[in-house]
C-alpha cells in the first residue's frame, strides 16, 4: 500500500464512514416504521438528532464520565482505520475490545442502577460474542496462513465458501453487536423498556451525540467484518455486508426481548459449537486459499 | 562476575541474618530498602552483562556439596518434627519416602565432582523478577505487616517473617542458577519449606491447615522431582538441565522422567488438581501472597517446565501438555468470573495464567515458548502490583469483597487509579499481557483444540476483570469506612511497580530480542527465527501487529483530554443519578416510591455462579486432568 493510498483510506474512513453509518441509522428507523405499518421519520432524521444533541447543555452525574466516551469513540474510529488498512485482524480485535471496555467502564461509573445493569449484561455480552470473533479470525488464518487480512487479496476464493458456519455464528453475534432485539437487554431505542435507557441513562446532551456519532462508526465497522467474508469481489462483499444489516433489522422487528442468561447459553454452546465445527472441518480437510 | 553471581546468593542469606539481629521497625525497614537496592542494582548489573557459566570443581565444590547435602538432613529433621508435633500423618508420611529418596541418592549413587552455575537468559530474566519484585514486595511488608498484626493482636513475629522471605529469595536465586539437577533440587526443597512457615504464619488453626497443604502437595511434587533425578541419572546418565537440553526429543520409556519433573513443576505452579494449596495460601498476609503469586513460587515450576521444553517439543508428550496447561486456564477463568473475594479472583487468574504458560510451552515451537517466557515476565509484573493494590484495599476499606469497593474512586482516588491501571494491564492492549495472549492465539492456531481452550478462556478474563475494573470506578453507591492514610512504604512499591508494568510494555523490543530470543536458540536449536520485534512492529510468521499505535493512540487521547478538558469536564453541569422516580436529597441512590416512603436501590454484579458452580467445576478439573495425566503417561510409555 503506497503512502497515497494509506492517507486516502484513512481520510475516507474519517469522512464518509460517519456519512454511511448516519445512512444506515436512518433506513434502519424507516425500514422499522414500514414493517411496524407507520410512517417512519426521515431518511436523514438521526442527523437532524445529532446536532439537538450536541446544541443541549452537557449535564453528568459523573464529573469524569465523559473521558471513557472519548476513549471510546477514539478507538472506535482507530480500529476502523487499522481495518482500512488491511491490518492484523487479531489485533484489530483487541484494540476493539478497548473501545467496548471504555464504553462499560463510562456505563459503571454513572452509577445509576439502569445504568450499571446495563453494563453489566454488556459485560456479559462481550463474553458471548468475543469468541465467535476470534474463530472467525481463526478460521481466516487456517485459510490463509496469515491472520493479516491484506493476505486475503491473494486468495483464489472467497472466504465464506469455505466458512459457511462461521457466517452464521457471525450473523447471530451482529445481533448482540447492533443491540438488537432479541439482544438489545443492554441498551436500546425502543421506549418504554424495563432499563430507561441502559447503559446510557446517564449520558444526556453533547455526550450522547458523540455515542451516536461513534455508533455510525461502529455500524461500518461490524459491517467491514462481513464484508471480508468475501473480500475479493466488492459486490458480493457489500451485498454480505448489506444482507447482514437487514437481516438484524428483520430480526429486531420479528422478534422479542430474550434474557442474557440465554444468550449467554445459546452462544456457548450452539453458536461456538457451530464455529468449532467449521473450524474442525477445516484442520481435517487441510484447505487452503493462498 | 564471579563475585557477582556468589553476591546473589549470599548477600540475601547474610541480610536475612541481620534481620534476626534486632526487632528494631526503623532497622528492618533500613535493611529492606538496602536489599532492594542491591537487588536491583545486582540483576540489572548481570542483565547488562549478559549471560555466564561458572564451573565449581574440587574443594568448592565439594564444600559446597557438604553444606547442601547437611541443609537437605536438617529440612528431613525439620519437616518430621513439624509434623509431628501438629500431628500430621500425611506430611510425616511423605517425609519418610522424601528421606528414603534421599538416603538412595546420596548414598547409592554415582558422584560427580563439579558442577556448572549457569545463568543464561532465563535465568537472568528470572533473577530480574525475584530481585527487583520480590526486594519490592519486602519495602511494602514494612509498611503493611505491622499493622497487619496488630489488627489482628498477634505476637510479633517480624523476625522469622523477614528471616524467611530473605532466605525465600536467595533460594529462588539458587534455583535459576543452578544447573545440576540435584541443586535445583535443593533449592526447590527450600522453597517449600519458605512457603509453608510464611503460609503457616498467622499461627492459627486455618493458617497451620492451609500451610500443611501447601507443604503435603509440595512434597508430592519433591518426590516426583527427586524420582525424575534418579531415573535421568540412570537411565540416561544426564544429571543437569544443559544436558537435557543437549539430548533434546525424548520418546518411549524415557519420557517418565521428564513426566515426573513436570508434575513436579505442575504441583508447585498449583495447576488442577494441585491448586488447593495456593487458594488456601491467601490466609497469609499479603506481602506473601503477592511473593508466592508474582516473582517467586509458582514461577519456579513453569521456569522448570520451560527448561524441560528440548525434552518434550514436538512430542505427544508436549501437545498433551499444552492441553493440560489450556484446560487448567480455561476452568479456572471460569471458577474467577463466580469470585467475589478479590484475593481468590487473583488465585484462580494466576493458576489460569500459569496453565496458559504451561499449555505455549508445551507447544513447544519457537513462537509458543517465546509466548511463555514472556508471559512469565508480564504477569510477574502486572500480579504483584495487583496483589499489593488488594493488601493496600483491605486496610483501607476492612474488606476483600468486590462489591465493598464500589466507589473506591471517590474515596482513594491514587490506589483506585493504581488498581485500575493494573487490572487493564491483565486483559487489555498495548500491555504485555494481552500481547502475549495475542502471540499464543497465533502460535496455537494450528491446533483447533487449544485455540479453543484459549479463546474461551480470554473471553472470561476479561468479564472478571471488566467487571471488578467498574465496581472500583463506579459512582459511590454506599459510603466506605475508611481507615488510616497513606504511607510510604506502601506507596512507593505500588508507583515502582506500576512503572515497571509501563516500560516492561513499552520495551518489549530490548526485552525479547536481547533476554528471550537468546533462550529460543539455546532451548530450540534447530527452529527458526519465529518472532521478530523491533523497535516498530512485532512480526510472527502469521501476522505482524503495531503496539506502538495504541500507544500513540493513548498519549492523543490524554493530549486531546487535556486540550479539550473545559468542554469535556468544565463546562459540565453535576445533576443527580437518574433513578425513575424522585431522588432523595443527600442520600445516594435512594428515591421516593408511590406511597411516600423512601426505597433505596442496592446493585450488585453478576457472577454467573448458577452456569459456573465452582465445587463442579472444580471436581470436573481434578477427574480431567488426572485423566489427562494418566493417558500422557500410558500413551507415551505404548
Amino acid at each position: 500500500m503506497s503512502t497515497t493510498e494509506i492517507i486516502v483510506r484513512i481520510l475516507l474512513v474519517l469522512i464518509v464512514a460517519p456519512i454511511v453509518g448516519c445512512f444506515f441509522a436512518g433506513v434502519d428507523r424507516k425500514l422499522s416504521a414500514k414493517l411496524q405499518g407507520r410512517i417512519g421519520p426521515r431518511l436523514r432524521q438521526p442527523w437532524y438528532d445529532f446536532r439537538k444533541l450536541m446544541s443541549k447543555e452537557n449535564l453528568v452525574v459523573n464529573k469524569y464520565q465523559n473521558l471513557y466516551i472519548l476513549f471510546y469513540i477514539i478507538f472506535i474510529i482507530v480500529s476502523l482505520i487499522m481495518l482500512f488498512l488491511e491490518m492484523d485482524l487479531l489485533m484489530i480485535i483487541f484494540v476493539y475490545t478497548i473501545a467496548n471496555v471504555a464504553l462499560i467502564l463510562a456505563a459503571m461509573s454513572t452509577g445509576s442502577p439502569y445504568s450499571r445493569i446495563g453494563a453489566s449484561r454488556e459485560a456479559i455480552s462481550m463474553l458471548a460474542y468475543e469468541p465467535i470473533l476470534v474463530f472467525y479470525i481463526v478460521g481466516m488464518y487456517m485459510l490463509t496462513g496469515s491472520f493479516k487480512i491484506s493476505q486475503l487479496n491473494g486468495a483464489n476464493a472467497p472466504l465464506i465458501l469455505y466458512l459457511p458456519l462461521v457466517f452464521i455464528s457471525m450473523l447471530f453475534i451482529m445481533s448482540i453487536k447492533f443491540k438488537k432485539s432479541p439482544f438489545d437487554f443492554s441498551s436500546s431505542h425502543h421506549a418504554h423498556q424495563e432499563l430507561v435507557k441502559g447503559m446510557f441513562t446517564d449520558f444526556s446532551g453533547p455526550t450522547m451525540g458523540i455515542i451516536e456519532f461513534a455508533h455510525w462508526y461502529e455500524y461500518v465497522f461490524l459491517s467491514g467484518l462481513m464484508f471480508i467474508f468475501w473480500k475479493q469481489n466488492f459486490i458480493m462483499g457489500t451485498i454480505l455486508s448489506l444482507f447482514t444489516f437487514f437481516f438484524v433489522i428483520i430480526v429486531d422487528n420479528i422478534t422479542a426481548r430474550l434474557s442474557w442468561e440465554w444468550m449467554l447459553k445459546v452462544t456457548w454452546t450452539v453458536i461456538v459449537g457451530l464455529s468449532v465445527v467449521n473450524i474442525l472441518f477445516l484442520y481435517l480437510n487441510n484447505v487452503k486459499l493462498v | 562476575m564471579n563475585s557477582l553471581i556468589f553476591s546473589l546468593l549470599v548477600v540475601p542469606v547474610v541480610f536475612s541474618f541481620l534481620f534476626l539481629l534486632s526487632e528494631n521497625k526503623t532497622f528492618y525497614k533500613l535493611l529492606s530498602y538496602l536489599l532492594f537496592a542491591f537487588g536491583a542494582i545486582a540483576s540489572i548489573t548481570m542483565a547488562i552483562h549478559g549471560p555466564i557459566q561458572l564451573e565449581i570443581t574440587g574443594s568448592a565444590f565439594s564444600s559446597m556439596e557438604g553444606i547442601i547435602t547437611l541443609l537437605e538432613i536438617l529440612i528431613l529433621i525439620f519437616l518430621f518434627w513439624v509434623s509431628k508435633k501438629h500431628n500430621r500423618k500425611g506430611v510425616f508420611s511423605l517425609t519418610v519416602i522424601q528421606a528414603i529418596l534421599f538416603i538412595y541418592s546420596t548414598f547409592f549413587m554415582d558422584k560427580h565432582h563439579e558442577a556448572i552455575i549457569n545463568v543464561d537468559s532465563f535465568s537472568i530474566i528470572m533473577l530480574l523478577l525475584v530481585n527487583i519484585i520480590g526486594t519490592l514486595i519486602l519495602v511494602f511488608a514494612n509498611g503493611y505487616i505491622s499493622e497487619y498484626e496488630h489488627h489482628r493482636h498477634m505476637k510479633s513475629k517480624q523476625r522469622m517473617f523477614y528471616f524467611v522471605i530473605t532466605v525465600f529469595l536467595a533460594a529462588m536465586n539458587g534455583l535459576v542458577m543452578s544447573d545440576a539437577l540435584g541443586w535445583v533440587y535443593f533449592f526447590w526443597e527450600i522453597t517449600t519449606l519458605a512457603s509453608f512457615l510464611l503460609i503457616s504464619y498467622n499461627g492459627d488453626e486455618e493458617a497451620y491447615n492451609s500451610g500443611f497443604r501447601a507443604l503435603f502437595i509440595n512434597i508430592i511434587g519433591g518426590i516426583c522431582f527427586s524420582l525424575g533425578i534418579i531415573l535421568f541419572q540412570n537411565q540416561l546418565d544426564i544429571t543437569t538441565l544443559t544436558g537435557i537440553a543437549a539430548h533434546g526429543q525424548l520418546s518411549g520409556i524415557y519420557i517418565v522422567p521428564v513426566f515426573l519433573l513436570c508434575i513436579a513443576g505442575f504441583a508447585k505452579s498449583a495447576q488442577m488438581p494441585f491448586q488447593s494449596w495456593l487458594l488456601g495460601a491467601m490466609v497469609a498476609p499479603t506481602p506473601v501472597s503477592a511473593l508466592l503469586h508474582s516473582s517467586t513460587m509458582v514461577k519456579a515450576g513453569v521456569y522448570l517446565i520451560v527448561k524441560l521444553a528440548p525434552a518434550y517439543a514436538g512430542t505427544k508428550l508436549g501437545t498433551a501438555i499444552a492441553l493440560y496447561g489450556g484446560i487448567t486456564f480455561l476452568l479456572c477463568s471460569a471458577i474467577a468470573v463466580t469470585q467475589r473475594n478479590a484475593k481468590r479472583i487473583l488465585a484462580y487468574s494466576t493458576i489460569a495464567n500459569l496453565g496458559l504458560i504451561i499449555c505455549s510451552a508445551g507447544m513447544g515451537s519457537s513462537l509458543a515458548i517465546a509466548a511463555a517466557i514472556i508471559l512469565i515476565v508480564f504477569h510477574a509484573v502486572s500480579k504483584a502490583l495487583l496483589f499489593l493494590c488488594t493488601g493496600q484495599i483491605e486496610h483501607t476499606i476492612g474488606s476483600r469483597d468486590v462489591e465493598d469497593m464500589t466507589g473506591l474512586i471517590s474515596k482513594a482516588p491514587v490506589l483506585a487509579l493504581i488498581t485500575v491501571f493494573g487490572l487493564v494491564s491483565m486483559i487489555l492492549p498495548p500491555f504485555g499481557v494481552l500481547i502475549t495472549k495475542l502471540i499464543s492465539i497465533e502460535a496455537t492456531a494450528q491446533n483447533p483444540f487449544l485455540v479453543v481452550l484459549i479463546i474461551l478462556g480470554s473471553a472470561l478474563t476479561t468479564l472478571y476483570y471488566i467487571k471488578w475494573m467498574g465496581t472500583l470506578l463506579a459512582y459511590p453507591t454506599a459510603s466506605l469506612s475508611m481507615k488510616s492514610g497513606a504511607n510510604f512504604n506502601i506507596y512507593m512499591p505500588l508507583w515502582i511497580l506500576s512503572i515497571l508494568v509501563l516500560i516492561s510494555s513499552i520495551f518489549i523490543a530490548p526485552l525479547y530480542n536481547n533476554l528471550v530470543s537468546p533462550e529460543l536458540k539455546v532451548l530450540l536449536p534447530k527452529a527458526s527465527e519465529a518472532l521478530i520485534i523491533n523497535n516498530v512492529n512485532i512480526i510472527a510468521q502469521t501476522g505482524s501487529f503495531n503496539n506502538n499505535i495504541v500507544f500513540i493512540v493513548i498519549a492523543l487521547i490524554i493530549l486531546i483530554a487535556l486540550l479539550i478538558h473545559r468542554t469535556l469536564i468544565g463546562n459540565t453541569r453535576k445533576t443527580d443519578v437518574y433513578m425513575c422516580g424522585e431522588n432523595v436529597k443527600d442520600e445516594e441512590n435512594m428515591f421516593r416510591a408511590p406511597d411516600g416512603t423512601s426505597e433505596k436501590a442496592v446493585f450488585g454484579n453478576y457472577y454467573l455462579t448458577r452456569i459456573f458452580d465452582e465445587n463442579i467445576i472444580t471436581k470436573l478439573g481434578t477427574v480431567v486432568s488426572i485423566a489427562l495425566m494418566l493417558i500422557v503417561i500410558l500413551g507415551g510409555l505404548l
